[in-house]
Order: C-alpha cells, then structure tokens, then sequence
C-alpha cells in the first residue's frame, strides 16, 4: 500500500466520470440556494437599472433597460472587448478578427455603457470578492466574525493609502496598486507574527489585532499632516470605500480578479469544509493544514486587495454577507460560496443606489451605507439566530 | 522513572513460561484470533504500529510526557490503552497518530517511519477520532461521513462510486443509516459519536486509533460504539488502538491491554494477565478484587481509594 508520494492520489481504480461530475454541481443548487441567486439577481437588475437612469441626464427605466440591452453594443464584440479587455487587447483582437472598435451609439447608450454602467459593474464585482473572501478567513480563523480585514488588510491599505496621498503625493496614480499591496504586506506581517512552528486561528486574529492598532494609529497620525481638505476627502473615500467616479479601467482590474478568485474559492469549498471540522481532525483526515490555511488566506487576500485597489476599504459587506448566505443556505461552503457571489452584488450595488442618489447631489463613500445598512442587519440576525454562536 | 524493567516490551508474555493467550483465548466466543498459534512467540505476531526509544513531549513542557523504549500495536488485534488521568495514554495515541511529533524514538507504520509518510498517505493507511469533535451546525451525517473520504480525493476530483460505497458501508457498519439526513448538531452525543465513527471509517484504513470514544456517553451508547469496533475488528480486520477510561470496559472488549502510568508503560498483554489486584493498586490507587473467571474477562470490584502520598486523581 505505501505509495511513493502522498498527496499524489488515490488507489482506487474507479475514477469519477463526467456524470459523477455533473451530479455533484446539481446536488448543489437546491431550492434555497437558487432563490438566493433568483432574489439577489432581481436586486442587482433593480439596483443596477436604477443607478443608469438616474444623473444628469435623467431617462425613464424603460430607456434604461433599452440602452444596457442596446443590440449594437451586444452585437459589436470589438466595442464589448474595448471596454472590457482594454485598449491595447481589443485592438489586437480587432486586427485578427477584423472587428470594429467603433459603432454608432444612441445618446443614452453611451451615457449608460461609457458613464454609469462601470460603476454598477464595479459594485457587483466588488460584492463578490468581499463576500468571498469574508466567506474564507470565516473559515480559516474559525471564527464568524471574521471579515476580509481581520487580518490586518485594512489597516495595511489604509496606512499605504494615507501615506501615498499626504507623503508621497506625486505617486497618487499608483494609490490602487499601493493599496492593495499595503494591504497584502500586513497580512504577511500578520502571519509572520503568529507563525511559531505553525498558526492557530486565536494566534492569527490576535496578532491581526495587534498590526491592526499599530497602522491604525500610524493611519490616523498621518491624517494631521494633510494640508489640503481635499486630500481628507479623498483620503476619507478610500478608507471607508467608494464607487464615486469608477470606470471600465477600475472593471478591467476587478474583473479577472473576482473571476479568478471565485474559481479557487469554489474549487477549495471541500477544503474549507474540512477545515470547519477543526484543525485536529482536519490533519487527522490527511490535510496539511498550515499549507490549506496559507493559500486559501492568500486567494481571500487577493479578492479583498482586489476590491480595495477599485473602490477603497468598503466595510461590513465581507462579515455580513457570509451570514445571511448561511442562515438560507447552511454552512456547506461549497453552496455559501455559490450564494455570496450572488448576495454580496446584491448588497453593493443596492448600496451603492444609496450612496449615490440619497443626498443627491452630494455623493457619500459606499462604504457608509454599507455599515449603516449591515449594523442593524447584523443586530437583527443575532437577534432572531439562536446559535449564531456555531459557525 | 520507576519500574524501567517493566517498561520494556512484552512483560505480560515474559513473565509467564508458555502460551499464555491460548488459556485464555476463548472467554468470549465472538473474538477471532487470526494467528493463535504464534502467541506464545509474541514476536512472530507482526505489529501494524510500533514505537522505538521513545520520547514524547509538547513544546510547552520542558520533560517528556511519555518515555517508553517499545510500544506494540498488534496487527489484527484491539489493544486498549488505560491508565489514571495524566498518566500518557492520549499523548502515546497522538504520537502513534502522526499528530505528534516524537522528540526522540520514531513510530513506524508496517516497519516504515511515520515520517516518511505523506499526509494523506497516512490518512488512508490510519484513522483517527480525536476525543472531542465539533461540526458546524446545518451539516448532515452524509455529509459529515462524506469528508472521510478527503484523503482519497484529488484537489479537483469529484466523488467517485468508490467513495459513495465507502460511505454506504461506513454509513451501515456504524449503524446511523436512519440518521443520514439529519444535521449532526440534532443528534444526542451518542449518535454524535457513532456519526464521527462512520466517518473514521469511511477512511477505509487498515488502522484505527480512537481517543476515549465512550467516555461521555450513556451506558447503552458506549456498549453499541464497543460493539462497532468489534465489528469492524472481526470482519474487516482492521487493527484499533484505543483510549479507555473505563477498565473494566477495556478488559471486556480488547485484546490487549497497555496500562500507562506516569508516561511509561506499566504493563502490557492480554487483559487477564495486565488486570491484577497488584495493577489496580500501583496504577490506579485503588484497592479491589479482580475475578479473573468470568468468562466477559476479568471482572473489577473497586473497595477505596489507596493512599499513596502523591495522590493526584
């Protein structure tokens, strides 16, 4: 029986078929599972219609929904891979398929294509790779009320976000990347301090909590040197999270990200799920458990860094959506998964109406409905839970 | 550490001349003995796990916790390990697990060092069920029984027929499957831990280690995890090494037994040569009479506690 490597596989001879395969995706999608899709989609839609029509140019629902549906920009694949792939790839593309980059729009479709629909588009991806990522480190440090910036992320991200604005302001174009850095840099910081001979979760969050207060103060030290009000703002923005002024560029960056981390995380659900059993008989069951926990930190720290690098510290979203999922879904994570890429669009974009058009014409930081909104959530889903205390 | 000659390997065997298990091989009926004629040479019975020389400790204790120079796990067989409270016998399981690592001495699995063995290569050689487990709330005994597949399963790969069958007859052998639907946290603690067999068992592992599997459940629960491990012992053969609190329950169902006292091992054989009047009084600090007749094995009645100066249980 003794095999040369150990992770390499198995001795069954009886290898899962596609039918295997395709029973286990449909085994998935149960009656509340496609409910939270179908209700979390109809809010995105509603959300995200209401969000196009409204503005300065203010046109009925019934023209926005024809201008997203535009047949012409549906039919251009030249136009639809400059705005989603880029400039410089859809030109090459364009060139080898002999498409066109430009079509003749109607007025309201590209105020709808070129001006308000990123910003949607933005929230939604946004929602995805926070609720992912809440989902994971929910798991990882066993604890629920972990969020994507329990591990010092945001504070990281808001520290390299300050210094960039008031310190080293002539760098101001590369703030997302310093972001999102800053952020991963406190995380590996975070490990690093509750590495000894190996993890646990209560030695993670703590230590997060300590690189937390630490960039915190350092975060706020920093807001004293500002000279200007406008940088407080924008530096305000950042840290609480805005959507204000998002483009196809910020899309072109949380894009792959999201599609990217939402793969690995639905291909690590069985992981997590083992992990929830406890480290013990996680490890008795054959899991290297420091490796699992590292990478599925690291895919969680790649979806927060990548909704940080477009729309700032959006908080609340990573605790909250993780748990309603649950309470519909269960704790199976390979459906709270499936379930917080629906719900936490959901809970952005319809965010994001508020934060845009509540105190018209002023904009607030989306970031701050999202807690006005997830607070009171959060109190109402202790309340009625009676054991929220199990994860 | 007292008692260093009796800590070595095989006292039970050595100290009586003969064949010391065929005298006493038949007092139940329903335990099969695969190799009943090698037991009066105990080293021609071939151990799934053995421990050399060793040292088994934890990173916060500066001395070891378990000192041993040979510890045996008889292939085919049920060894039970008892001992008072902090007397080594979770720390021995763990080390035997591959969950410990030990500071000196090795473990070896068929001869091989647990060492070299890859995680899940040793997960599909040796069960474990730890003393006390928790599963988060909504998950079903299915599915719970499912994740003791985990070290047959690639990353990426989907569950296989033989995974469905493995659970099937987990599912049954554990005697859960009315349970199968229902989340794991609507069950009693009984039906918990018959749950977490299944899954153990759905490892398919020629090795079982089990960590006080009866030691908070009623009566009527202990007897039925018992009878499971018989079960799967006799027809699957499988070697299980397990943590009893209980003596008298040990003595019953095992084969062997490895009393531990102060991290070292006391005394190791069949139960009617380990469960003496003297055992009782120098591990276990209590007087009693042991009735080595009844055909259940040995039979204990406890009289009061011996006062021995360091009293700590």
């Amino acid at each position: 029986m003794a095999e040369a490597s150990g992770d390499a596989g198995t001795t069954e001879t009886t290898r899962p078929t596609l039918r295997d395969r395709l029973r286990d995706v449909v085994a998935l999608v149960d009656g509340s599972l496609s409910s939270v899709a179908l209700v979390s989609t109809a809010i995105v839609l509603v959300g995200g219609l209401v969000q196009v029509s409204f503005g300065t140019y203010t046109m009925t629902v019934g023209q926005a929904w024809n201008a997203v549906f535009d047949p012409a920009v549906w039919s251009s694949p030249g136009l639809l891979a400059r705005l989603f792939l880029g400039e410089t790839i859809a030109g090459w593309l364009a060139g080898h398929f002999g498409w066109h980059l430009d079509v003749e729009l109607a007025h309201e479709t590209i105020i709808v294509w070129n001006v308000r629909l990123p910003r949607v588009l933005v929230g939604a991806f946004v929602g995805m790779c926070l609720a992912v990522s809440g989902a994971i480190f929910q798991a990882v440090t066993r604890n629920e009320l972990a969020s994507p910036y329990i591990l010092g992320v945001s504070s990281g991200a808001g520290l390299a976000i300050l210094l960039t604005l008031v310190v080293f302001s002539g760098m101001a174009t590369f703030l997302p990347a310093f972001a999102a850095l800053g952020g991963t840099a406190a995380f590996l910081l975070v490990y690093a301090i509750a590495w000894q001979g190996g993890t646990s979760p209560v030695r993670l969050v703590l230590a997060g909590v300590i690189v937390g207060t630490v960039f915190q103060s350092l975060q706020t030290g920093i807001f004293f040197f500002a000279d200007d009000v406008g940088v407080v703002q924008s530096a305000i923005a950042w840290t609480t999270g805005s959507l204000t002024g998002t483009d196809w560029e910020q899309v072109r960056i949380v894009l792959p990200v999201t599609l990217f981390v939402s793969v690995l995380a639905l291909a690590g659900a069985r992981q997590l799920n083992v992990l929830l059993l406890g480290e013990r008989t996680a490890r008795s069951l054959g899991m290297s458990v420091e490796r699992v926990r590292f990478l599925l930190s690291a895919v969680a720290i790649l979806a927060a860094a990548g909704a940080i690098s477009v729309a700032g510290i959006v908080g609340f979203v990573g605790l909250i959506v993780p748990h309603m999922v649950r309470t519909v879904v269960g704790s199976d994570y390979r459906r709270l998964i499936v379930g917080c890429l629906f719900v936490g669009p959901a809970l952005v974009v319809g965010a994001d109406v508020g934060a845009r058009l509540a105190f018209d014409p002023i904009q607030i930081p989306v970031g701050i409905v999202t807690g006005v909104v997830g607070g009171p959530y959060f109190l109402y889903l202790m309340r009625r839970t009676r054991h929220l205390g199990e994860l | 550490m007292t008692g260093n000659d009796r800590s070595t390997s095989r006292p039970a065997d050595e100290r009586t001349n003969g064949d010391t298990r065929s005298n006493t091989a038949s007092p139940a009926g329903d335990r099969t003995r695969p190799t009943d004629t090698a037991a009066s040479d105990p080293t021609a019975k071939p151990s799934a796990i053995h421990g050399e020389a060793l040292r088994i400790g934890y990173p916060s204790t500066e001395e070891p916790v378990v000192t041993t120079d040979r510890v045996d796990v008889p292939a085919g067989e049920v060894t039970a390990l008892v001992g008072p409270n902090g007397s080594g016998k979770s720390t021995l399981l763990k080390a035997l697990a591959k969950q410990l690592e030990p500071e000196g001495g090795s473990v070896l699995l068929d001869g091989r060092d647990v060492a070299e063995y890859g995680p899940k290569e040793f997960a599909r050689e040796v069960g474990l069920l730890a003393q006390e487990n928790e599963a988060p709330g909504s998950t079903t005994v299915e599915e719970l029984v499912y994740h003791g597949r985990y070290p047959h399963r690639g990353f990426f790969e989907a569950v296989s027929t033989a995974d469905d069958e493995a659970v099937d007859r987990a599912i049954d052998l554990a005697g859960v499957d009315h349970l199968r639907e229902s989340p794991v946290s609507d069950l009693s603690g009984g039906q918990k831990q018959l749950v977490w067999i299944a899954m153990t068992l759905a490892q398919e592992t020629d090795v079982l280690l089990l960590d006080e599997p009866t030691t908070y459940l009623d009566l009527r629960h202990q007897l039925q995890v018992m009878e499971v491990i018989r079960e799967l012992n006799a027809e699957r053969g499988v070697t299980v090494a397990v943590v009893l609190h209980d003596l008298s329950q040990a003595a019953r169902f095992a084969d062997n037994l490895i009393a531990m006292k102060d991290g070292a091992i006391y005394d190791w054989g069949p139960p009617r040569k380990v469960v003496t009047e003297a055992l009782l009084e120098d591990v276990f600090g209590v007087a009693a009479t042991v009735d080595g007749d009844t055909p259940e094995g040995p039979t204990i009645t406890p009289h009061r506690p011996v006062d021995r100066g360091d009293d700590e249980s």
